[in-house]
């Protein structure tokens, strides 16, 4: 979600939210700590259940996107919950726990509300830019799960380009073989015109269009693309420099498919590890709560 | 047998051509060119049909006619009349907190929409049109079915079932073409249409249900019956208002002329009508008309015009309300197109919508939440695709758009495909499935779905049977709920359903505002 003006609320709020819990912080700590750490307190123990209120809170956006027709409240206001609560909830855990990092399970939920956090807040820089990033960059997009379909359709155009392009020379050298020796000549320059594209595609293009991800080939860096195909244009006879174009597209296409997959794992990959690590955290904290207030 | 002449010959097999001499017989043939017929020897067969044996079903596409010459035939709406509803989940508090739509077929009785056409009649392709209460008619020697299909390449409005043993010729366009031409065959049909069909087609028109049966008997032999060929004028803006036209066959476009182009203003099947305009307010035509097809219209000159508005004041009343309707819709257009100089915007039929789903890329995390909420939303069916037209950083999904000029409705063998006065598009009851608006819709927004219905088992006379039946279906806005469900499932504040001139004039209006400052 993009951080915008129209955060503003929930930004003010939650710095509230933080300032007035750091001042009763503050202000109770000596009191409340006698003898004790600070979870066991009251005050502390307060922290400690608007914290995991806020950790639930942020967890059940997971829920909600589960049933996304229920009438609950927006998605776009859970979300705006979900980020600032969440973010909310470390600080005032840090609270809770009196800026100790504790043994045993404390120390592993607090290592596990870190690590969420951490990575919410990079999972949350990144839909923030990268949206614009693959918009700029990805002219040519398309849905995601489609890419594998558009890859296989691109992959037959190019087939269906080499044999349009090598298929009139050979009708004419068919029809030349028993033509006077000048149209034979000229039949037999055309297939030599013909060959280094059909040669190109073999070689580079093909490669790279049924494995586009693989290191090493040039046509994945368009800088590199581009000289190969200024070269191919040189090779071949101006008749087919409409086919050397339209292979140029279908690499350009193929290059931005490319690049869409890599910034959708980036826009989405983080979720691999936010997810699992929140739920694990919402398990060991409920657990945290329990032992903490049965013994 | 209608034509005593062909008994002997009309015992050719079924599917055989007939000959040319044969033809010739025929009255409505008589004055065909004997060469012609010879070149085209097989444009004319045959048909016989059993008693109960189909003739034609709807929504199979065809590009024959019929001429009946012996028996009866039952013309009918095989497919039950009753369109798709969208529907909330339980009532309660749960219910109502679940907010999943279901959809169903439902009739008029069991779903009266708001707006609902109050047509009492399905507009078919044949000289009659069928109630909606009771969808069948019967045709019988000397009528003539499926001209549309034949003419325009339409899908097939109704299906057509012998009642008695039948023989009939089936045409192919090019002699249906040379028959249109035949004086014989043209005063044959529109007697038949004069006798059988303008009475229930004035009828019809809901402001014309005030007319008496004494007028209609007057109107009957005044009226004139004209063809218009496709693409052919059929009146133009700022001649002298001289008729009123209503339309019994094919398409018509209302355009108006503006600096920079032609602005389509409505489009006009069977049962509409036009011309009040200028008759009522005695000047000239405000929008010329131009036959989109093979087009037939029934014109009723300015004389009886008046005589009838004249004698029946609620006719001139409901006309004058029309009129202002269509006048006021007129004029908001025109004001768009002037205040829309966005050429883009122009060019990728952004300004035809009314109503455009748009996903602001630079927000939009491409997780298909609103993809996944349409389709929980509709039966597991998604309506919305997430790809489409962009505009700057906009992407205009693929959803009904709400077009200004409504092409899905170019064509509908049974004119089932309508709008609201609150823009959303709407399948009426007798929709056939034959999907001509899904490849009609230039932004493929309208999809094809099948539901299980039951149906009359013609087999067991009295019984029902089970039928999968297509129903086209669009984005309905999710007018059940208060907000469309993609955008009300979208958690990054990127799905937006927007008023198009408004939303991308004033995005637009704000970056040249900014660019200026800098």
């Amino acid at each position: 979600m993009r951080i915008d003006h129209t955060h503003k609320g929930w930004l003010i709020a939650s710095l509230a939210t933080f300032g007035v819990s750091a001042l009763v912080y503050e202000v109770n700590r000596g009191a409340a700590t006698t003898g004790a750490s600070m979870g066991g307190t009251r005050l502390g123990l307060g922290f400690g259940v608007i914290g995991f209120a806020f950790m639930i809170f942020a967890g059940l956006l997971g829920a909600r996107k589960k049933v996304p027709v229920w009438r609950v409240g927006r998605a776009q206001t859970w979300m705006r919950g979900h980020l600032w609560l969440g973010l909310l909830s470390l600080p005032i855990l840090l609270l809770h726990s009196g800026f100790r990092y504790g043994h045993g399970l404390t120390a592993v939920v607090m290592t596990l509300l870190i690590i969420v956090v951490a990575s919410g807040i990079f999972g949350a820089a990144l839909q923030h830019y990268m949206p614009r990033v693959m918009t700029r960059e990805v002219t040519m997009e398309t849905i995601y799960e489609e890419i594998g379909h558009v890859r296989a359709q691109l992959l037959e155009e190019a087939e269906e380009l080499i044999a349009k392009a090598t298929a009139v020379p050979e009708k004419a050298a068919a029809a030349g073989a028993g033509d006077p020796p000048a149209a034979s000549t000229a039949t037999v320059a055309v297939l030599d015109g013909a060959s280094p594209l059909r040669n190109f595609f073999d070689k580079e293009l093909k490669p790279f269009l049924e494995k586009p991800g693989a290191r090493g080939s040039a046509l994945g860096d368009a800088a590199q693309a581009r000289s190969a195909f200024v070269q191919l244009r040189t090779l071949v006879p101006p008749a087919l420099h409409g086919a050397v174009d339209d292979l140029e597209n279908i690499c350009e296409e193929e290059r931005q498919l490319t690049l869409q997959s890599r910034l959708h794992l980036w826009l989405h990959g983080w979720l691999l590890l936010h997810i699992p690590v929140s739920l694990a955290l919402l398990l060991l904290g409920a657990m945290h709560a329990f032992m903490a207030l049965r013994y | 047998m209608i034509f005593e002449e062909l008994k002997d010959i009309a015992r050719q097999p079924d599917g055989t051509p007939v000959a040319a001499e044969d033809l010739l017989q025929l009255p409505v043939f008589k004055e065909a060119s004997p060469q012609f017929l010879k070149k085209n020897p097989n444009a004319t067969i045959w048909r016989h049909f059993k008693r109960g044996e189909i003739v034609c079903r709807e929504g199979e596409f065809g590009s024959t006619a019929f001429y009946i010459l012996e028996g009866t035939a039952s013309v009918q709406l095989a497919s039950p009349l009753a369109h798709v509803k969208a529907q909330g989940g339980p009532s309660g508090f749960f219910g109502r907190l679940t907010s999943k739509l279901t959809s169903r077929l439902a009739a008029r009785q069991d779903d009266r929409r708001e707006e609902e056409a109050d047509r009492r009649s399905i507009p078919i392709d044949a000289p009659v049109d069928l109630a909606y209460d009771h969808p069948v008619a019967e045709l019988g020697p000397g009528e003539l079915f499926g001209e549309m299909t034949c003419m325009n390449y339409y899908p097939r409005s109704a299906t057509v079932r012998a009642e008695t043993d039948c023989t009939m010729l089936e045409l192919l366009r090019n002699v249906l073409d040379v028959l249109q031409k035949s004086k014989t065959f043209r005063a044959q049909l529109d007697e038949t249409y004069r006798r059988r069909a303008l009475d229930s087609h004035l009828r019809n028109v809901p402001i014309f249900r005030g007319l008496t049966q004494e007028f209609i008997d007057h109107l009957r032999d005044r009226v004139e019956l004209l063809r218009y060929a496709p693409g052919q004028t059929i009146c133009k803006q700022g001649d002298a208002s001289d008729s009123f036209y209503l339309v019994r066959l094919g398409f018509v476009k209302v355009s108006e002329d503006y600096p920079g182009g032609e602005l389509v203003l409505a489009y006009l099947s069977r049962g509409d009508y036009f011309g009040e305009i200028g008759l009522l307010g005695g000047g000239g035509r405000t929008a010329s008309c131009t036959a989109l097809d093979h087009v037939e219209l029934v014109r009723i000159s300015a004389e009886d015009f008046r005589a009838m508005v004249q004698q029946f004041p609620e006719v001139r009343a409901g006309l004058e309300k029309i009129a202002a309707e269509r006048q006021e819709a007129n004029r908001e257009r025109l004001r768009m197109v002037r205040s829309v100089p966005l050429e883009r915007f122009l060019s990728q039929g952004l300004m035809e919508a009314q109503s455009l789903l748009v996903l602001d890329l630079e927000k939009c995390t491409r997780c298909d939440a609103c993809v996944t909420a349409c389709a929980d939303s509709h039966d597991g069916i998604t309506r919305l695709v997430r790809e489409g037209l962009r505009f700057e950083n906009f992407l205009v999904a693929t959803s009904c758009r709400q077009c200004r000029d409504p092409l899905c409705m170019v064509g509908c063998p049974v004119g089932a495909i309508r709008r609201r006065n609150s823009l959303e598009v709407i399948i009426e009851d007798w929709c056939v499935g034959c999907s001509l608006c899904a490849k009609n819709c230039p932004y493929g927004n309208i999809n094809v779905h099948s539901f299980t219905a039951l149906a009359d088992d013609h087999e067991h006379p009295g019984q029902k049977k089970a039928v999968v039946q297509k129903k086209a279906t669009t984005c309905d806005l999710c007018t059940e709920q208060a907000e469309p469900s993609c955008v009300y499932a979208c958690p990054h504040d990127a799905a937006h359903r927007v008023e198009p001139r408004d939303f991308f004039a004033g995005t637009l209006g704000q970056r040249v505002g900014r660019s200026e400052r800098l």
